[in-house]
């Protein structure tokens, strides 16, 4: 087991950052009787790509609207760039952006107007940038807001979010919606903004995507986080649902023979199974084999850290 | 860019947002009263009408403001006055305020602007002054097709009883629009805003109409806004100023409940 991804309770001994972007400190949430987020502590490191990853109603969207101040919490603490959201929200919300996971924009005007109108209230916007990202977002400028696709208003959000000239991005679950040429863009947006030194907070579901853009992470499951630590530690630890079409018999015996395999299935000339842990042996069993089609597929992340979950509600 | 623009933005988008509602609600003004007073000459001094109306109980025509049907300010009272316009105008204020608040949250839009570097109360602050000036928008366009309708068809009126009659049913609208903020600060539920800002409005009708008709209610009539607005008989005396102090002062207050509540409680998501 890789010493990264430690139980929560040695992380808080261990990961006292003195230069946090966010600080979050035994947050509660209750939605009447409902605890949708209960009891995390998170520091998240100036200058980081931080994932929070989670299923969906893990409770990424209402810490995060926390976060934004847009929700009070029931108990404990948060602090953004050194601002309390609740008493120095407006301060604190000139130095980030935010995109939503549920988007709406207004039904009336064109995407232009709308960024002028959000330039206005935010004290202006570079057109050379304005335009530079809409190229690369593929956002067509006079387009009208209601006539956007769910992809399209994502693409919007994302544009603004990455306009603003800010210390922190918000993103929660950013990607919902886009293609994969879209995804790739906004990956390669992410590390711009890092590179620059901006501090970005991604959510997500998907642990590739994560995986792909963040430096640590953190896993969210009903409320509580289960893991956090470097993104590298999370590699070797996630599931892989592999799927391999062998051109003849297939080798049943060496298969059943590999170790880390879970959910084996062989079905006339198809294997399947859930690998955890290294995937070499497995690849060395087919490589001496005809193999007509393979499929590597990341499953939902409940099946991934199906081990960090083991142990929780 | 200054805080002014900033300001100035929280307005101004609300406010464009609004103007195919202002565009309807000012149609509406316009055909009620020019079809209302197109009519005058007709009942002008109309004996048969007079002897009618005669006929009925005498609270059934003050509760309906119909006293004096055969007089200008009588006519306008009993046709526009006394019921349609001030409920139009406390309609078009709940509604004006609900979409641009409570609506607006529902729908999951206000998110957009308060994830910007701009207070809470200034987002509301925003839409409240949007709505009041989409209100002042239709009061202007009111007044002058009252006063020009007037002229028209021959309805010999002062002035000075239309613009006071007009500013009090735009102050009446005012402060249900201010209702409809204080229930949107409180819980951003559109269905509850408009419900609870008409149904006061309803509820502050009939105490006016009703309760001057019993001995016992009849004091009891001035807990009503619409008592305080056109108790005074606005089309025909001159207008006591307590009475535009008393509905400024209560819709001031009103939007003071809701920006602070609104300030204190979770934002509703899409």
């Amino acid at each position: 087991m890789n010493t990264a991804i430690d139980s929560i309770g040695q992380l808080r001994e261990t990961t006292t950052v003195p230069e946090a972007a966010i600080r979050i400190s035994g947050l509660v949430k209750d939605y009447g009787r409902v605890r949708a987020v209960a009891g995390i502590d998170l520091e998240v490191r100036r200058g980081e790509v931080f994932g929070f990853l989670g299923p969906n109603g893990a409770g990424k969207t209402t810490t995060i609207r926390c976060l934004l101040d847009l929700l009070r919490p029931t108990a404990g603490r948060i602090e953004v760039l050194g601002l309390d959201p609740r008493r120095d929200g407006a301060a604190m919300r000139a130095r980030l952006a935010y995109v939503p996971g549920e988007l709406r924009l207004p039904e009336r005007g064109t995407v232009d107007q709308l960024i002028a109108s959000i330039g206005r209230v935010r004290g202006g916007f570079d057109r050379g940038r304005r335009d530079e990202l809409a190229e690369r977002l593929d956002v067509d400028l006079g387009r009208r807001l209601r006539e956007l696709s769910s992809g399209n208003r994502r693409k919007v959000a994302l544009l603004l979010a990455f306009l603003a000239d800010v210390e922190l991005l918000v993103l929660d679950e950013p990607t919902n919606g886009l293609d994969p040429l879209m995804q790739h863009e906004f990956l390669a947006l992410v590390r711009e903004a890092r590179a620059r030194g901006t501090t970005v907070f991604l959510s997500s579901h998907v642990l590739s995507e994560v995986q792909r853009a963040a430096d640590r992470v953190a896993v969210l499951r009903a409320g509580q986080l289960v893991a956090l630590g470097a993104v590298d530690a999370f590699r070797g630890r996630a599931r892989q649902r592999v799927e391999a079409w062998f051109a003849g018999e297939p080798p049943a015996a060496e298969l059943d023979g590999l170790p880390g395999l879970e959910s084996r299935t062989l079905d006339g000339r198809r294997f399947s199974a859930l690998v955890c842990g290294p995937i070499q042996p497995l690849l060395e069993v087919l490589g001496r084999h005809p193999v007509v089609s393979l499929v590597v597929e990341e499953p939902d992340l409940e099946e991934t850290f199906l081990d960090l979950y083991a142990g929780t509600p | 860019m200054s805080a002014v623009d900033r300001r100035l933005e929280l307005v101004a988008g609300p406010f464009r947002a609004s103007w195919r509602a202002a565009l309807g609600w000012s149609i509406a003004f316009v055909l009620m009263i020019v079809g209302t007073v197109a009519f005058w000459p007709a009942f002008r001094g109309s004996d048969v009408l007079q002897q009618g109306l005669g006929q009925m109980p005498a609270a059934l025509l003050q509760a309906f403001g119909l006293e004096d049907f055969t007089s200008p300010a009588g006519y306008l009272k009993g046709g526009l006055y006394d019921v349609v316009i001030p409920l139009m105008f406390a309609a078009a204020g709940v509604m004006f305020a609900s979409s641009a608040t409570a609506g607006e949250e529902d729908a999951g839009r206000l998110e957009l602007w308060l994830a910007q570097p701009v207070t809470r109360s200034a987002v509301l602050a925003g839409r409240i002054v949007a709505v009041l000036g989409w209100l002042g928008v239709v009061a202007l366009v009111t007044l002058v097709s009252q006063l020009v309708s007037d002229a028209a068809f021959g309805l010999e009126i002062a002035d000075a009883r239309i613009v006071a009659t007009v500013g009090l049913c735009t102050l009446l609208g005012g402060l249900y629009a201010a209702v409809a903020v204080a229930v949107a600060g409180l819980v951003g539920r559109p269905g509850l805003v408009l419900s609870t800002g008409l149904g006061l409005a309803l509820v502050g009708y009939l105490v006016a109409a009703l309760f001057p008709l019993s001995d016992v209610l009849a004091p009891w009539a001035l807990i009503s806004p619409w008592d305080w607005a056109l108790g005074g008989e606005p089309l025909s005396e001159p207008t006591e100023p307590v009475r535009y102090v008393a509905l400024a002062a209560s819709t001031v207050a009103l939007l003071a409940v809701g920006v602070v509540a609104f300030a204190r409680r979770d934002v509703r998501s899409a």
